[in-house]
């Protein structure tokens, strides 16, 4: 248990990344906001932080399988524009809500199939899925408008038994994630598969009897389908089907991985590492605003800390 | 394509194919658009973005990216617009620009070459600090007024070439001849080729690689300059697509991470195949959506053409 907690702040030997800082930061960042600011420990102010930052949890959550296998996924903010906009169609919630998933899935197993059947690389193609998608969306919704079904709302929107039901999203996201990755042979293989391409051996796992461009396409598809998810959350707090609000979202996703300490290359990296960056994010923006931080400046700061954090994981490799 | 023949052709990056598919369609479709001061107008407004591609495709054939482009565009563009330096003179400008853009380069070499950390989130996170700096620095408002003499060089007309377009040229070639004839030019080839292999040749790969973020930063200052002409006045979202922009262009242009059989020229066609996509769908009349979805497709496309000859890199 020590041992694997000090792994968190070591970059060597730990295929988990440095998560200890990411999980520092946090706690200093509620130490500071609850004695420092008389909002912050409010109950209101930490429903508006959960339900803030449950959309950037789950894309990030799905960024990760990707950048796990050393790829990465650049069409997350279309899809979850592209979600939003499908969720605010005339029809019922009944049709409207699966074909969300099912076209997430179709979009993550082109971006899939394109980068390990085609030989693209993952930035190439999901660059280029971007912009078509969010074509898409702009003939779907040219402007914000329409209305989400009602069951979408009022699963993001109220509560149980005092407990806003964002966090129950969170829980199922990191539930489920915990699951494919820690408890299934698909991420035990996503480990494996990233180990190799980190070492510059992009089959080396397929040494080992894994289907390396099989599992590369399911990474794409679980990605999708975790933008989708946080799409239709995102659908439920705007109540309506919004072209933009996915923009550059795919960039906040990396971030909060970053910050987690997974790594680029691949290989390394930890759901609770990408949980914590998710959550700093939302600390330092929410914490920035009760401080009267400015706004603008709260860019600022996130991308210093990112340089920051992402200074102190040196690897081998040179480049993306 | 087991032919030579084909083979050969297989090589020719995809910008060419789609500058002369967009051109044809738009001889046949409006023969009388295909005039030089009707096109020299449209080729004009890629050039900011024809300029950063020379730098992208630098750093892309040491397997490096640049996204900090937009980020030092905007700044350039805000500290020009905003009167910070009221007495400045136009070389001064100049200067300062160079000065930031090569901080700027020099900061994401040094991260990615010697600390060794991803290009993708290091240059990302310069770009956001920078943008973050310009919004903080302007509150959000729109600066000034482009100073006039800086219009007045950007409409300078030759003929019917544009002055900004032969700027464009010129650069391109100058590049050409760095990357074909001298020993950097080489080295570069070498480090995309296989860091490894350049490395135990004697190249020295880090300091090419830092080099290279260099030149990227500064080529993102001059392009940052030419962008500021091209408008009348200054604006805190100037820019912020063309790294991206870049990316896509390059990748048209047969440059590929590590890969450069695209040469300099490649990516050029790729930034004219961009403004003549312009051209052909305000021609047919389709709109936003229809460019995005057009632009993403054909990117797509040249890549899985010039891809599948290679494995994944």
């Amino acid at each position: 248990m020590i041992r694997w907690f000090t792994s968190g702040f070591s970059a060597r030997r730990s295929r988990h990344g440095l998560w200890g800082v990411p999980l520092v930061i946090a706690v200093a960042l509620v130490a500071i906001l609850s004695l420092g600011t008389d909002q912050f420990a409010t109950r209101e102010n930490l429903f508006n932080l959960v339900a803030q930052a449950m959309p950037l949890l789950i894309a990030a959550i799905g960024q990760l399988f990707v950048i796990l296998v050393g790829g990465l996924d650049l069409s997350v903010g279309s899809i979850i524009s592209f979600s939003t906009a499908i969720l605010s169609l005339d029809g019922p919630a009944v049709v409207l809500i699966p074909a969300v998933f099912v076209l997430a899935a179709a979009v993550g197993l082109i971006n899939g199939l394109v980068i390990t059947r085609m030989g693209v690389h993952p930035i190439i193609a999901t660059l280029a899925m971007q912009y078509v998608l969010l074509g898409i969306t702009r003939i779907l919704r040219p402007v914000s408008g329409g209305t989400v079904p009602d069951l979408v709302i009022a699963a993001v929107q109220g509560s149980v038994l005092g407990v806003p039901l964002p966090l129950f999203w969170g829980i199922i996201a990191v539930g489920l994630a915990a699951k494919i990755l820690y408890g299934s042979r698909f991420g035990l293989h996503l480990f494996a598969i990233g180990g190799g391409v980190a070492a510059g051996m992009d089959d080396a796992a397929s040494t080992y009897g894994i289907r390396v461009g099989r599992n590369i396409v399911l990474a794409y598809v679980a990605s999708a389908l975790f933008a989708a998810l946080a799409g239709v959350f995102l659908a439920g707090r705007i109540v309506s089907g919004d072209p933009n609000v996915g923009l550059l979202f795919e960039l906040d996703a990396i971030t909060a991985a970053a910050i987690g300490g997974t790594q680029l290359s691949g290989g390394v990296g930890s759901l609770h590492g990408t949980v914590l960056g998710a959550i700093v994010l939302a600390l330092l923006a929410n914490g920035m605003n009760l401080a009267n931080v400015s706004p603008f400046i709260q860019t600022a700061i996130k991308g210093g800390l990112l340089l920051a954090i992402v200074g102190l994981q040196s690897r081998k490799k040179m480049g993306l | 394509m087991a032919h030579p023949v084909l083979r050969r052709l297989a090589a020719v990056p995809p910008a060419y194919w789609v500058f002369a598919l967009l051109l044809l369609t738009l001889w046949i479709a409006r023969p009388n658009m295909l005039n030089p001061n009707v096109l020299g107008i449209f080729v004009r407004q890629v050039v900011p973005l024809g300029i950063l591609v020379l730098g992208q495709l630098l750093v892309m054939r040491v397997r490096s990216i640049d996204l900090s482009g937009g980020g030092v565009i905007l700044l350039i563009n805000y500290i020009i617009t905003s009167r910070t330096f009221p007495e400045a003179s136009g070389l001064t400008f100049v200067a300062l620009a160079l000065a930031i853009g090569g901080a700027v380069g020099l900061l994401n070499g040094y991260m990615v070459a010697r600390r060794r950390v991803s290009a993708v989130i290091v240059t990302l996170a310069v770009s956001i600090i920078l943008v973050g700096l310009v919004q903080f620095l302007s509150s959000g408002t729109p600066p000034g007024d482009v100073p006039k003499y800086m219009n007045e060089i950007f409409d300078i007309k030759y003929g019917p070439l544009p002055l900004p377009v032969l700027f464009w040229l010129g650069c391109t070639g100058l590049v050409w001849l760095v990357m074909q004839h001298s020993v950097y030019g080489r080295y570069v080839e070498a480090v995309g080729e296989s860091a490894e292999a350049a490395a135990f040749s004697g190249v020295p790969v880090e300091r090419t690689v830092v080099l290279a973020h260099v030149l990227a930063g500064l080529i993102a200052a001059v392009a940052a300059l030419v962008q500021t002409g091209s408008i009348a006045v200054g604006s805190v979202r100037v820019g912020l697509d063309l790294p991206i922009l870049a990316v896509a262009a390059t990748i048209l242009g047969g440059v590929v991470f590590g890969r450069g059989e695209g040469g300099v020229w490649g990516p050029f066609f790729g930034v004219l195949s961009f403004a003549l996509l312009f051209v052909v769908m305000t021609v047919f009349g389709i709109d936003e959506a229809g460019k995005l979805i057009a632009q993403g497709l054909i990117i797509l496309m040249a890549a899985i053409l010039y891809g599948t000859r290679a494995k994944r890199g």
